[in-house]
């Protein structure tokens, strides 16, 4: 089977066909890891080019991002934990108090096309509940959401939380908001900040291949 | 005598016909019988149950005939008035009011030129202007009171700024139900009681519900506390099309109307006459930059239609004009702002709020206020139509001055070039004038401007005593959250 194939389809966003090609693959013996990192991520990062460039729009982009994390339900238990581009699982939730859910929504579902198991916890998540659904899930990565002034500080007490656990070092943490800023994160101790979904990828890839 | 004569007193400007709003009524009913709403709050629930209503543990339906029925007992007229004894904000059918919007989280700092948190401060300053141009018919906060002691009482705090500043009437966004009380309870204050307030009301109270089709906690106790206590209020969905509608303008006012119709059987179930306004921030979701958008011209689009809805069920309309998406005061600011304040003034919107906007919706600017207030006049002066009586078609005065005649010096223009538009920052200078007066920007005249009406303009004290009282009711809220 010619990967690229696979790339493309990812690409074109047709989910049914890409799982059919996925599931195929590893029949025919092909390393799943091969498959995700010939395959899949090379088409998504296409895709996360063609956005950049102009030349794919939203719409275009969660269709591929839903197709990868279709497939992605697949191949996941298949992949070893250490195989390279392994993203690993999220927690992603908008903080207590608060309901704007859409921004949260977005940015959960690059992170799903960027290969990552996201787990949405969803709107109004107690300090607590972020803290625990960390544990349980043993993530690497964590996404907390606030669009109101009045509820970002929750996202500096969720990162005491995990202090106070002793779990902060087991994750990144990634904040986002119309309200929040740079500054704002850095003064919380959140590891990144990410202005808009579509950065917000990157933004961790960059940042965990430099601290690896 | 001429018969059957129809004189336009003013412009019209229509989007949808009876038949497109009357497909549009249809298909939200459809919705609210077939897929419903959520809704998280115990005794709407209980009222729910208690009606004609299939309620599925959070999850509600309505009848068609509920929301017929419950539409008969909506207000056509809703009078505010502000702290100053004046009874300005007259809220009925095809009367226009223009005001701000509230609550945004940064600002543009105009020593600096950059953007830092929007503080109580700037709401005084805002309010300032509000109350001292003339086309703010009411005021909304435009920035928030970042610098409150405790976020879960800004809005007691909010109030105040506003209220130090401001003498018109409001529109007010609380935390919860509990800041709604307390924010009524300042009202009732500030208009001499309970009755006073009722027949004068000083606000109107700004709840959303979550789009699509859901009505949190929070919102529902704000509600029912406007039902309980008969204070207008506002149910106004903020849809963004292609995210949290469909992205088509149709099928996001469908599911909008929807959303309103839930909160117009809700109120009803709990207090028949509650003064409810129908609202909505129509937009979409930009598929490039996925914001919402405050600039789009389907925003206009979508208003002014949701306008044309509002009319045909006899709900007043709380709409949106006067914002950009823009991050500073530009020429898109400039364009965005008058496209979808002109468009949601010919619509005759009751309330058109979101004046002066930034960002969208994110960023707030004392300059954007005064730049608005050149725009509103622009618009009013092309909304105000054309007279065609006989003293204005001046037959007898092109007959007077005759060909070759001039009408500079005649008492007819004497008279009537005061109808026209007085501009105060549009520059129509010649060049060398121009050239003169510092070869001056408009955005070189809106500061000044700004900064003269900040330096200048003292808005009628707030009597000491009743500011006092005020802020014993803010203090009391701080304690019992600190
Ligand atoms: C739509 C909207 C609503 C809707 C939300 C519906 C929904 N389904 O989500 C409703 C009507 C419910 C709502 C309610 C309220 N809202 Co509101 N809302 C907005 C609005 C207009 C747009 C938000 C939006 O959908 N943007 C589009 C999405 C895609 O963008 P986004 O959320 O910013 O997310 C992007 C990035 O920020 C980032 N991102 C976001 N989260 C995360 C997380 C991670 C991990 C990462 C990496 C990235 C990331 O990626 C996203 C995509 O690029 C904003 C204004 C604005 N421009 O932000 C006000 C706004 C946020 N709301 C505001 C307010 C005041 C309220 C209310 C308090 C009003 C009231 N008093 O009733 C209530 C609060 C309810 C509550 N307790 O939460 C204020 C906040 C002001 C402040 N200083 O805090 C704003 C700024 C508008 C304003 N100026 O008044 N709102």
């Amino acid at each position: 089977m010619d990967l690229s194939n696979i790339s493309e389809t990812l690409i074109a966003g047709k989910a049914d066909e890409l799982r059919k090609m996925v599931e195929e693959g590893v029949k025919e013996n092909i390393n799943p890891a091969d498959i995700l990192n010939q395959g899949l991520l090379p088409g998504m990062d296409a895709v996360g080019k063609k956005w950049k460039a102009g030349d794919m729009f939203m719409p275009e982009v969660l269709r591929s991002a839903k197709a990868m994390s279709i497939s992605m339900d697949f191949l996941r238990p298949l992949l070893k934990d250490d195989d390279v581009g392994n993203a690993g699982t999220m927690i992603i939730g908008t903080v207590a108090g608060d309901l704007h859910d859409i921004g949260k929504d977005l940015a959960a579902m690059m992170f799903e096309g960027a290969g990552y198991n996201v787990i949405n916890i969803g709107i109004d998540q107690s300090n607590e509940n972020f803290v625990d659904a960390v544990k349980e899930h043993k993530c690497n990565l964590l996404g907390m959401s606030a669009l109101l002034t009045t509820t970002m500080p929750r996202m500096g007490e969720v990162i005491n939380s995990l202090k106070e656990a002793g779990i902060r070092d087991q994750v990144t943490v990634i904040i986002g908001g119309a309200p929040v800023t740079e500054e704002f994160a850095r003064e919380i101790g959140a590891d990144l900040y990410a202005p808009n979904a579509g950065s917000a990828v990157d933004i961790t890839r960059e940042y965990l291949q430099n601290k690896n | 005598m001429k018969m059957n004569q129809t004189i336009n007193k003013s412009t019209k400007f229509r989007v949808l016909s009876d038949d497109q709003i009357e497909q549009i009524f249809y298909a939200a009913l459809e919705v609210l019988e077939r897929t419903g709403g959520m809704i998280y709050h115990e005794e709407a629930l209980e009222l729910f149950r208690d009606s004609h209503a299939v309620v599925k543990g959070n999850h509600v339906r309505v009848p068609p005939y509920m929301i017929e029925e419950a539409l008969n007992f909506y207000p056509r007229k809703i009078t505010l008035r502000g702290r100053n004894n004046v009874r300005s904000l007259h809220i009925q059918k095809d009367t226009v009011t223009f005001g701000t919007g509230s609550d945004l989280p940064f600002t543009h700092d105009r020593k600096t030129g950059e953007r830092r948190r929007t503080t109580y401060q700037d709401v005084t300053n805002a309010a300032k202007l509000v109350d001292a141009l003339s086309h703010y018919d009411f005021f909304m906060s435009h920035g928030i009171v970042g610098d409150a002691p405790n976020p879960q009482t800004y809005d007691r705090h909010q109030f105040m700024a506003m209220l130090e500043g401001c003498t018109k009437p409001m529109v007010l966004t609380s935390v919860d139900g509990e800041g709604l009380e307390d924010l009524w309870k300042m009202g009732c204050l500030v208009q001499g009681g309970e009755e006073e307030f009722r027949l004068n009301p000083l606000f109107v109270a700004y709840i959303e519900p979550i789009s699509p089709l859901k009505n949190d906690k929070t919102a529902v106790e704000k509600l029912l506390f406007a039902a309980k206590k008969k204070l207008p209020a506002m149910y106004t969905p903020c849809p963004s099309s292609g995210a949290t509608a469909p992205a088509t303008i149709a099928g996001m006012l469908v599911q909008s109307l929807a959303e309103t119709l839930m909160a117009v059987v809700l109120c009803h179930l709990k207090s028949p006459g509650t003064p409810l306004i129908m609202g909505g921030v129509t937009t979409l979701l930009d598929m490039k930059y996925s914001t919402y958008s405050y600039g789009a011209p389907e925003l206009s689009l979508a208003s002014a239609a949701n306008t044309d809805i509002s009319k045909w069920l006899n709900l007043l309309m709380f709409s949106t004009g006067g914002c950009t998406d823009s991050k500073i005061l530009d020429e898109q600011a400039a364009a965005e702002q008058m496209m979808n304040l002109f468009y949601s003034y010919l619509s005759g919107a009751n309330l058109i709020h979101d004046v002066g906007y930034m960002d969208h919706g994110t960023n707030a600017s004392l300059e954007s206020l005064v730049m608005n207030e050149e725009m509103m006049g622009m618009v009013k002066a092309f909304g105000k139509g054309i007279n065609t009586d006989d003293d204005h078609l001046a037959l007898e005065l092109i007959e007077k001055i005759g060909p070759a005649g001039e009408y500079v010096t005649s008492g007819h223009t004497f008279d009537h070039w005061k109808e026209w538009f007085m501009p105060k920052l549009q520059d129509r200078s010649d060049y060398e004038t121009w050239k003169q007066n510092g070869s001056k920007t408009m955005l070189d005249r809106v500061k000044e401007r700004t900064q003269h009406l900040l330096d200048t303009y003292e808005p009628e004290p707030l009597d000491e005593k009743l500011k006092k009282e005020l802020k014993e009711i803010a203090s009391a809220a701080d304690a019992r959250h600190s």
